[in-house]
């Protein structure tokens, strides 16, 4: 399997007032596509800046300080490797949303609240696709049934067969700024909002007409998600990452959800990365699983083999304190704390709470090791 | 939304009357001899204040008084300022095109420079922009207006004669206020004037004569405009949503322009237009100062003379004023955020 995503010794810190958080310590790790890949670890253990910092949108005060992400795009049935990290701001812009898109925890606040359903959705397909719009509506334009006045008609015409080859020409730049000629992409708008509602429509969103002219406090939280999906999915992304995705959803959506995820995946995407904390969801969608502890990975290997034979001691730890219904007693817990980023503990930052440590481990961080059947860990006392 | 409006007007009914109340209770505190003492201009007069007295019935209890006003004010009749010597109704048409016209130019000022500088030093947080930003509001606040205006007017007018304090040059004024019938005063406003008049000098001259005023409400009060600006947008830059236009793939300009700084306004729109309002009345220290005979000036000078008819009707009017004021934040907010609904 081709890999889609290579990510080398990236390191990202926050500077903080308490000084600088080490979110990400070298962390290497290749996706391959056409997989689900569930990344979990607890809260706080970087799962969430590793992602941003794949796109990019890290927030400030957080800093992306080096290492490399590989991105093999399918541009035309050629395979391109494109290193995102060097990528300049507007090629990186174009990158986000049509080949990488993300899908957030919180519905609620990842709509903007004033802004319609239907705006939000079609600036996906205006910041992407607006050419290929462009050709779209001059076809519309040249059928005979199109009774727009002759002057403004060739205006139009004008306008649309620019746009489609370049949307941010510099006479549409003009129109933009000039009053009534500034309604030229009224046709555009129109064309991204019924693209929108047929992409809802997909999502199993109930009357996709009304949808996009309500606001985010009119839907429920399923709605809203199902939005969120939409947004990400309009481009038909490589790769989509579904940050914490159903993890503030009631179970019954949280299933909904999934299902679909599941069900997009064989039509329109070809990868999905999970993160999650929560297991039970790993072991449903994934098909291969990544650990994350305190900025490290720990172990990388298919789905069944971590549930079967995990190596590292986290994994275990991990796995077994997850409630079953065949043990009775208390539940296991991991001894200690999350350790603090700012000041993490030397070599593996696992070692104050490993059961297995030894004096290497408190000097040296280990790398991640093959150890067979595509199973790596990154442990001394595994061998 | 008709429903909304008519409530809120019937609503302001209430309130001038509410103010009305208070307003004239508080005068009530003064002895009869004090009030009368308004009418008394030279000492051979005193004698006369008894009389005062029984004619205008200040030895008579507060709600038979209250009654009187309230009779009075109902049927049209507002009273007679001793400050402008003139009836309040026309004295008020006097002074309060000259507030009107100050505020016509500096609120849009304030509003509009508070904003963009509230943007810029929010999107840009803790750089060089933000720290200049932050220090000229800090300035522009703590300074107090007369001293500031005092600068202002030791520098471009003492120093550099470039803008004179007052409405008008004296020559204009002869024109203006004379009885020739060259010049008719529709609106009270001589920029506006002038240019329905067809004297374009007067219009430049009003002009040169409004900028120190309007820049230094402009200084002093955007500061409170662009920190609530500044904030909001620090707030909503930092929330989930900019995020997901950025991860769509929305450019820097419209993930800050329509989806930051839209959210940011909202609490704006609020202090806006409390600035506003209050502007409405008239800012004492920038009309004295600049000698800008509006409705500050005349509040003042009534206040320290305690001319009550003028007292109480600018209060009623203050109260209309801050009404009217709300229910236009309201509708705008309805306008941009479509979580509020009308009703």
């Amino acid at each position: 399997m081709s890999a889609l995503i290579e990510i080398k010794d990236l390191v990202t810190n926050f500077y903080t007032y308490e000084g600088v958080v080490k979110a990400l310590n070298k962390i290497s790790l290749e996706v391959e596509s056409g997989l689900t890949f569930g990344l979990v670890g607890e809260s706080g253990c970087g799962k969430s800046v590793l992602v941003r910092s794949i796109m990019r949108i890290v927030q400030s005060p957080g800093v992306i300080e080096g290492g490399e992400v590989k991105f093999h795009m399918k541009k035309n049935g050629k395979d391109e490797v494109i290193e995102l990290l060097s990528l300049s701001e507007e090629e990186m812009r174009q990158i986000r949303g049509s080949e990488i898109s993300m899908i957030f925890q919180e519905p609620n606040a990842a709509l903007n609240p004033i802004l319609s359903i239907g705006y939000q959705v079609s600036e996906s397909f205006l910041f992407h696709i607006s050419e290929q719009m462009c050709a779209k509506v001059l076809e519309d334009l040249e059928s005979p049934r199109d009774n727009t006045n002759f002057i403004w008609k060739s205006f139009l015409r004008y306008a649309y067969r620019v746009g489609s080859k370049d949307a941010k020409a510099l006479p549409l730049r003009i129109f933009n700024k000039i009053p009534i000629l500034k309604c030229w992409d009224k046709r555009l708008k129109e064309e991204a909002t019924r693209r929108s509602i047929e992409i809802i429509d997909k999502l199993h969103v109930p009357h996709p007409e009304q949808v996009v002219k309500s606001y985010p406090h009119n839907l429920s939280g399923g709605m809203k998600q199902r939005i969120v999906i939409a947004i990400a999915l309009a481009c038909n992304p490589e790769l989509l990452i579904a940050d914490e995705a159903t993890s503030n959803l009631d179970v019954t959506v949280q299933a909904q959800i999934l299902e679909l995820l599941n069900e997009l995946k064989k039509e329109y995407i070809s990868s999905i990365m999970l993160i999650t904390h929560d297991l039970g969801v790993v072991a449903e969608t994934c098909e291969r699983v990544g650990v994350m502890y305190a900025g490290n990975l720990c172990e990388v290997a298919d789905v069944r083999e971590i549930f079967k034979n995990p190596k590292h001691p986290y994994t275990k730890a991990l796995l077994n304190s997850v409630p079953r219904f065949s043990t009775e007693g208390r539940l296991a817990v991991i001894d200690g704390f999350v350790p603090n980023l700012v000041n993490p503990p030397s070599g593996c930052r696992f070692h104050p709470r490993c059961p297995l440590t030894m004096e290497q481990c408190k000097q040296n961080v280990p790398d991640l090791k093959e150890t067979g059947d595509r199973h790596l860990v990154a442990c001394y006392a595994v061998d | 939304m008709a429903v909304f409006i008519s409530r809120r007007l019937i609503f302001l009914v209430f309130v001038m009357f509410g103010v009305s109340f208070i307003i004239f209770g508080l005068q009530m505190t003064f002895s009869p001899e004090r009030r009368a003492m308004v009418f008394v201009t030279t000492p051979q007069q005193a004698k006369d204040i008894p009389v005062l007295i029984k004619k205008y019935g200040f030895d008579q209890p507060f709600y038979k008084q209250y009654f009187t006003w309230l009779k009075e004010v109902t049927s049209g009749h507002l009273g007679y300022s001793l400050v402008a010597s003139d009836s309040v109704w026309r004295a008020f048409w006097r002074y309060f095109p000259i507030t009107l016209e100050l505020n016509i130019f500096s609120s849009p000022c304030i509003i509009l420079f508070g904003i963009w500088l509230g943007t810029k030093a929010g999107q840009k947080a803790n750089t060089f922009t933000d720290h200049f930003t932050r220090i000229f509001s800090i300035v522009g606040w703590s300074l107090p207006t007369f001293l500031f205006s005092l600068v202002m007017l030791m520098i471009f007018y003492g120093y550099f004669r470039l803008f004179p304090p007052s409405v008008l040059g004296d020559e204009l004024t002869l024109l203006v206020y004379g009885n020739t019938g060259e010049f008719v005063r529709y609106t009270g406003m001589f920029t506006v004037d002038g240019i329905l008049n067809g004297r374009l000098d007067v219009t430049f001259e009003a002009l040169k004569h409004l900028v120190m005023p309007v820049l230094t409400q402009m200084v002093v009060i955007c500061a409170i405009l662009m920190r609530v600006m500044r904030s909001g947008m620090l707030e909503e830059m930092g929330k989930d949503y900019v995020i997901t236009a950025r991860a769509k793939g929305v450019d820097k300009k419209t993930t800050i322009l329509k989806h930051a700084r839209r959210n940011a306004l909202i609490p704006v729109i609020t202090v806006a237009g409390q600035l506003v309002a209050a502007l409405m009345e008239g800012s004492i220290a920038v009309e004295i100062i600049f000698n800008r005979k509006g409705l500050g000036w005349w509040l003042a000078e009534s206040a320290m003379q305690l001319d009550m008819p003028v007292l109480m009707s600018l209060c009623l009017f203050i109260a209309i004023v801050f009404v009217l004021a709300n229910l236009t934040v309201d509708i705008i907010y309805a306008y941009v955020d479509p979580r509020i609904r009308l009703s």
